[in-house]
């Protein structure tokens, strides 16, 4: 689906996720900047993850080399 | 409150700094004290300072209430022994009755001990006569049938010489005729006897005894008893024999009875009258039955009176215990010299001001006093207590972080991203789905059933494990995440997103086992591609994806530790901090291992063919020779030369300017003429205290050295912590190795086998070796060096750590602690 699709979607993944905390979890704003913090946080965390596993799995210098018994 | 200024550089966030807190001092008559200090207490916000510190215990203003509680806990101790070991147990929510004060308490406790003591020792005495009544019985028994039996074979004998009388005198005729002896009365020795009960075990050594101190004088008949006894001294079952000592003279009674004490024996008394021994035992069996009812009625009624103490005690107890709490409290306020009014003084934030007068106002007003309570806030210098306020889902994190040190006042928490944090490192070594949902519904049962655990007592494991069941909850939600990006189902992969992208070079797939695969559609859209399963290059190419992974994760964290280092200096105003220490750590971090980062990015990017280890030292070791087939980019080499300059560079920017910069503050500071007065509100106690903190001595020699191996410390610890990211990559290779293990050579083998009952035997091993060495061992081992990175790496960048926590006077807390 290619790479910025992918980010893109992450990012409003993301930003929904922040909107659904400040609905159901409205506690005034000091709390609601930490729930913003961890949701930002949690996003950017899975993030790196997928885009690390990606990336390195767009130009591979090595590739399967099947068992024998297979 | 003594502070520099605050910063106000950023929003306040929740958890990320300690609440303000504030020294107040408070002036209560004596009236009201005691209520007061009652409804601080169930507010649970102040944390009293102990004002009498140099005083004893017993020098203290309470110290009479104490030892009267200490006494009434005593008799509510020794109630619930009583009612343990009558096997009642005392109901955990009382009826509620009236409010009793601890006076009228006192008194009830008071008679009730009494009455129990009386009880017990009435119950003892009764049933102490019982049990030698019993052997009073067994001895006229036994040895009634000794002389019984004596009896009847003296008479026969007596009839058979009377009838050998008659016979002809044969050599068995004794010489001496017994009869003539035992008519001849002169000759006569009175015989004397005592019967009575002894111990089985000792009964041999007994008879040696009386054998060897008497000369063997004595004649001893035992019989033994079938069924133990009750041992009326000791009150236990013994197995005992009946003995009766039969003897000539005082001395060797004298002798015998001294034998019969030391041997704990029991003497009863006993009459060889035949008809005086039945009507002993019909009177015996008689008083026996009476004594047997009189001690039912005593338990009875013993058992009434622990059943109504059992109803009340839970109350009583939380009573006592308050009371206790609250006296202990009064006692470290300080008494005025008037004796009419009491001063604390104690930490509390400042968010629970209005609640504390507010509380103070009740007291007054329920204990009538003329007075109001007095409210003032004190200014110091001396360092606050950290107080976080959380609920339950992040008090785990926060306990976490805790564990390592407590906040200094107000410095950035890490708690805040290690909620987020720290599971996701745990997944980055866990991934696995299928032992993610395993993880997950197992902490599910904690969480729904959170009530009714939370008011039980568990043991200490499942107590902690409880105690971190959101923590385990969030590392569960992740795991299932990164089980996703590994493709690991129970090590299994599956191709949920796409197709793989990898197929045969051609249609026969020849070249499979030699050359392998190639790449033909676009990337696996979501994770590692399910192809790379169970091949032979499936570990080189994995190390290597986790290897970068580690340091790049690894990385991002550092730099995040070094940011939180720079709103700590901005919150602080300390500026010197922010040039000096913060810009060259960022500099030197990421020259290094910053462009590592980029590099790796970008040959994943470019798909060069370029050795990342040889590119980063040559880069050290000739960074002006032409790269070669190390190119990445181009303009690369000018790029490492700038890059490598400034890190030489940050580490003297480090080193040097911070410490003689200091020096020139503390001596501008000395040149003013005019030094802060203490305040005239501060109370002359904490003045004495504070003394050690008001003048700091400037040693140059100290912060220079100070400032070295702190240098010293991020120089090294830049390449070690990085290097230490990588049991990311061990951890999680362990995993999938161990799952791969667990499947192929245990699942899959039973499958081969195509027998039902080698199946169930590899389906039960295969659960428990997941459930023991996967889901235990391996979440203990993620766990634990998760936690280690967010101590080591992360928290050292930025974190001091050396305040201490607000133990706040709290009632409520009291229900948890004594147990």
């Amino acid at each position: 689906m290619g790479f910025f699709v992918t980010t893109l979607i992450f990012l409003v993944v993301g930003i929904i996720a922040s909107l659904c905390a400040r609905i159901c979890c409205n506690r005034g704003p000091s709390a609601n900047l930490l729930h913003l913090t961890l949701i930002i946080t949690a996003t950017v965390c899975c993030w790196m993850m997928w885009a690390i596993v990606y990336l390195s799995q767009m130009k591979p210098l090595i590739v399967p080399i099947l068992n024998e018994s297979e | 409150m003594g502070e520099r200024g605050r910063g106000g550089c950023c929003p306040p966030m929740d958890l990320m700094r300690s609440e303000p807190m504030q020294l107040v001092q408070l002036i209560l008559p004596v009236e009201s004290a005691h209520l007061a200090v009652s409804y601080l207490g169930d507010l649970g916000l102040i944390q009293i300072k102990d004002l009498n510190a140099e005083k004893s215990p017993f020098q203290r203003t309470y110290a009479i209430q104490i030892k009267r509680c200490g006494e009434m806990s005593r008799k509510l101790r020794f109630f619930r022994d009583q009612m343990s070991k009558a096997g009642l147990a005392p109901t955990t929510r009382s009826l509620p009755q009236d409010v009793l004060n601890l006076d009228d308490l006192e008194v009830k406790l008071g008679d009730l001990d009494a009455e129990l003591v009386e009880i017990n020792a009435n119950g003892e005495k009764l049933q102490r006569s019982y049990n030698e009544l019993m052997e009073y019985k067994l001895v006229l028994q036994k040895a009634g049938e000794f002389f019984n039996s004596a009896l009847s074979s003296a008479e026969a004998r007596q009839r058979e010489y009377a009838s050998h009388q008659s016979g002809e005198e044969s050599l068995e005729t004794p010489l001496l005729s017994e009869l003539e002896t035992a008519n001849d009365l002169s000759k006569h020795v009175k015989l004397g006897f005592i019967a009575g009960l002894v111990t089985r075990e000792k009964s041999m050594a007994f008879e040696r005894i009386l054998f060897r101190a008497t000369r063997g004088n004595v004649f001893l008949k035992q019989a033994v008893v079938d069924e133990p006894v009750i041992d009326p001294v000791s009150g236990e079952k013994v197995e005992k024999n009946v003995f009766v000592v039969f003897f000539s003279g005082e001395r060797a009674k004298n002798k015998i009875l001294k034998i019969c004490e030391a041997f704990g024996a029991n003497r009863y008394s006993f009459s060889e009258d035949v008809s005086k021994k039945t009507q002993m035992i019909t009177e015996v069996s008689g008083r026996l039955s009476e004594l047997k009812s009189t001690i039912d009625a005593g338990a009875v009624h013993r058992g009434n009176l622990l059943q109504t103490i059992g109803e009340q005690f839970e109350q009583w107890n939380l009573l006592v215990r308050k009371e206790k709490a609250i006296y202990h409290t009064l006692n470290m306020l300080s008494i005025d010299v008037t004796k009419k009014c009491l001063v604390a003084e104690g930490w509390s934030p400042v968010f629970a001001t209005k609640q504390i007068q507010e509380a103070l106002h009740r007291a007054t007003h329920d204990s009538k006093s003329q007075v109001d309570a007095i409210f003032q806030v004190l200014y110091t210098r001396e360092m606050p207590p950290t107080y976080f306020r959380t609920n339950k889902f992040n008090s785990a994190f926060q306990e976490i972080v805790d564990a390592y040190g407590v906040a200094k006042y107000q410095e950035a928490n890490p708690g805040v991203f290690t909620i987020v944090t720290f599971p996701f490192l745990f997944a980055v070594m866990f991934g696995d789905w299928g032992h993610g949902i395993c993880l997950l519904l197992a902490t599910l049962y904690f969480i729904v059933r959170e009530k009714k655990l939370s008011s039980q007592k568990l043991g200490d494991i499942m107590e902690m494990t409880f105690g971190g069941r959101y923590v385990i909850m969030l590392m569960a939600i992740f795991s299932i995440y990164t089980g996703f990006i590994y493709n690991e189902f129970f090590s299994v992969p599956f191709e949920l997103f796409a197709s793989s992208a990898y197929a045969c070079r051609d249609p026969s797939c020849r070249d499979s086992t030699t050359v392998g695969l190639i790449k033909v559609r676009d990337t696996y859209p979501f994770g590692v591609d399910p192809a790379w399963h169970g091949t032979r290059s499936e570990l080189p190419f994995l190390n290597s994806l986790k290897m970068k992974m580690s340091i790049l994760l690894g990385v991002a964290q550092m730099n995040l530790g070094i940011i939180m280092s720079f709103f700590n200096a901005l919150f602080f105003k300390n500026s010197l901090n922010v040039w000096f220490q913060f810009i060259p750590q960022i500099i030197f971090l990421n020259s290094l291992f910053g462009y590592l980062s980029v590099l790796i990015i970008i040959k994943w990017c470019t798909g060069s063919q370029a050795d990342l280890y040889h590119v980063m030292i040559y880069m050290f070791l000739s960074p002006t020779d032409e790269l070669g087939e190390n190119q990445l980019f181009p303009g690369q080499k000018t790029a490492q030369l700038v890059l490598l300059l400034l890190a030489l560079v940050s580490v003297p920017w480090m080193l040097l300017p911070k410490p003689f910069l200091l020096k020139l503050q503390h001596s501008r500071q000395q040149g003013d003429s005019y030094a802060p007065l203490p305040d005239a509100e501060e109370s002359l106690r904490s003045a004495a205290n504070h003394d050690s903190h008001s003048h700091e001595e400037f040693e140059f020699s100290e912060v220079f050295v100070h400032q070295l191996i702190h240098t010293i410390e991020f120089v090294l610890g830049a390449v070690s912590n990085t290097a230490s990211y990588l049991r990311l990559w061990a951890l999680s290779l362990a995993h999938s190795e161990l799952s791969v293990v667990f499947y192929e050579k245990v699942l899959l083998l039973a499958w081969g086998y195509n027998n039902v009952v080698i199946l169930i035997v590899g389906i039960i091993v295969f659960i428990c070796a997941t459930v023991g060495v996967l889901l235990v061992m391996e979440t203990l081992s993620a766990f634990l060096h998760a936690l280690r990175l967010h101590w080591v790496e992360f928290q050292n960048k930025f974190y001091e750590g050396d305040g201490y926590k607000f133990y706040p006077f709290s009632l409520a807390l009291l229900d948890h602690e004594e147990e």
